[in-house]
């Protein structure tokens, strides 16, 4: 399968000042929806703006379906649909006259897409940007990076903003996307959006990509938070010598914990005694993060 | 429309296209402003008009009162025969037209790149095939376009009092008049832009040409009216500017000017092209 996108070192460094991106090795498949993860700051936007020639990187090189990232930009955001993590457009200007306009610089005959999208996420076309939600701005953001069918979306944050039901039906649409075999190179702090789309992700921590993997990978090396409650008093001591449980505290017949392990030993010890309630609670995506962090600087 | 079809069988855009739709686009958000200008200077320079026919009558009084004034003095204001409607009209707006018209080029072209980027509206601009160069190249067209229309409203309502008030101004010198506003405002629009390129600071943008605009002026203010001075003037874009409204158009000066503009705007280009997009 061709690459969307591929960096090789990819580097883009602001000064002493601010912190770039530094060495970023990515390959992005034809057809995937990758996500791109990590706290703020750590180089996910840089990177998308180095991708589409908005920065000049400082070393490495990238291509984006096999354009130069640096002397084709033009041709490779003629393939890509973009959303800014910082969606603002000018306040006059309403969804209506913005997508007309980007229909006229992309050649864009047919509105017709264009329409039904904002019918399905509810944008509202003809109120200027200045009286629109964040929200209501969010959804012509959306709608104005994906009404002309590009063969790579590239989306900052797509669901900040947005209600759940809006959500669901913009995931909905990536899906479709994706049944299309278009590529979908996305950021989130949603987890469980990027669980029900993502087929990959990539975190980057400090301007360095610190891993690419599968989705099911990512939440398999994350924690889970437990809480047991058994029928009687439990002494929590053999729970503590479990390998990989942490934060542990015992209350009487209840035990709380952190498992950074595989459950089948936690399992089996508490199916020796008499087991009323378990509770075992998925964590968040910073949370993720901080596991994945902790355990390639080997602390974990 | 025109589109070309790339090898992935996608229709695009040509260059041309992209430049004709960021030309209009810009033409009909600035169309408000265009009215705005058009009719607050239109408005000053139709009660100039009508006021010329107040002291028509005692103009010999006026200019021997006049000669009273220092004659560096009248030099400096461009007063040479307050009995001339062309010389009352340059002496009282054409003269000084340049210093408030500039304002429409350079908030405008400061605005289009240290502007968006200030406001975070050019990655979104910018995440359509539009090459760097053509939103430099297009906001300059189109700046242009409307400091025409601004030209074209201010010289209809001056020829149009004149024909109300009956005041001896051919259409012919009123256009000369209004169309040589349009190099030396086109210029400090240019300077603006090419400001926002290099500083991305929307601030400096104006600042920078709006402190050179009156500086020139000054300078060529003072050196019609001091001999120690004089020298200095060529360094002004005001000494290439003359008196269009009584001389007619001096087409060197006039290319002159616009081809110091379009260098403005080359160089704008360049630096844009190899900066960063500062959001």
């Amino acid at each position: 399968m061709s690459l969307a996108i591929e960096t090789l070192k990819l580097t883009k460094a602001y000064g002493r000042k601010a912190r770039g991106i530094e060495g970023v090795d990515l390959a992005v498949e034809e057809g995937e929806v990758f996500g791109f993860l990590g706290p703020n700051g750590a180089g996910k936007t840089t990177t998308v703006r180095t991708l589409l020639g908005f920065l000049r990187p400082t070393g490495g090189r990238g291509e984006v379906f096999g354009l130069d990232i640096g002397k084709e930009s033009v041709e490779i955001r003629a393939r890509v649909g973009n959303l800014p993590g910082e969606f603002a457009l000018e306040d006059k200007m309403t969804g209506e006259g913005l997508l007309k306009y980007f229909a006229g610089l992309r050649g864009v005959k047919d509105l017709g897409y264009a329409r039904e999208l904002s019918e399905r996420l509810g944008a509202e076309l003809h109120r200027p940007m200045r009286r629109l939600s964040r929200g209501n701005k969010q959804k012509i953001g959306l709608v104005q990076a994906m009404f002309h069918r590009p063969p790579l979306l590239m989306l900052d944050e797509p669901t900040g903003g947005l209600d759940p039901l809006v959500q669901e039906e913009f995931l909905d649409i990536i899906e479709e996307v994706k049944a299309e075999g278009r590529t979908v190179f996305f950021s989130s702090h949603n987890l469980a959006e990027v669980e029900r789309v993502c087929d990959r992700v990539g975190i980057i921590r400090g301007g360095r990509l610190a891993a690419v993997e599968t989705t099911e990978t990512l939440i398999d090396k994350s924690l889970r938070h437990v809480v047991l409650t058994f029928e009687g008093g439990v002494d929590p001591k053999p729970f503590q010598d479990l390998s990989g449980i942490r934060d542990l505290k015992g209350d009487g017949n209840r035990i709380s914990f952190t498992l950074y392990d595989d459950l089948d030993e936690m399992v089996k010890l508490a199916a020796r005694h008499r087991l009323v309630n378990m509770e075992y609670e998925r964590p968040s995506l910073e949370e993720v993060f901080l596991t994945y962090y902790e355990r390639e600087n080997g602390e974990g | 429309m025109s589109t070309t079809v790339d090898q992935g069988g996608r229709e695009r855009r040509t260059p041309r296209g992209t430049l004709f739709a960021l030309v209009s686009h810009t033409n009909r958000m600035q169309a408000r402003s265009v009215i705005i200008w058009g009719a607050a200077l239109g408005l000053y320079s139709a009660a100039m008009v009508a006021s010329f026919t107040a002291i028509e009558g005692s103009a010999d009084q006026l200019n021997q009162l006049m000669e009273a004034y220092p004659k560096g003095m009248l030099e400096a204001f461009g007063v040479t025969d307050l009995g001339d409607p062309a010389n009352y009209l340059h002496s009282q707006f054409f003269g000084l037209a340049p210093l408030a018209l500039s304002f429409f080029t350079i908030l405008a072209l400061a605005g289009a790149l240290a502007g968006a980027e200030e406001r975070g509206t050019i990655d979104v601009l910018l995440g359509n095939p539009l090459p760097r160069w053509q939103l430099v190249v297009g906001n300059f067209l189109a700046t242009s376009f409307s400091l025409l229309g601004i030209c074209a409203v201010v010289g209809l309502l001056i020829w149009g009092t004149a024909v109300l008030v009956d005041v001896e101004l051919s259409l012919r010198h009123i256009t000369d008049g209004v169309l040589n506003l349009w190099p030396i405002c086109t210029v400090f629009g240019a300077l603006a832009l090419l400001c926002s390129a290099l500083f991305h600071r929307r601030a400096l943008a104006i600042s920078i040409p709006a402190f050179l605009l009156f500086g020139m002026y000054l300078i060529d203010a003072v050196g019609r009216a001091s001999e120690d001075l004089e020298d200095w003037r060529p360094a002004s874009v005001f000494y290439y500017y003359g008196s269009a409204i009584e001389k007619g158009i001096d087409w060197m000066h006039f290319g002159g000017i616009t081809l110091m503009a379009l260098a403005l705007v080359l160089l704008a280009a360049l630096a844009f092209q190899r900066r960063d997009i500062y959001t």
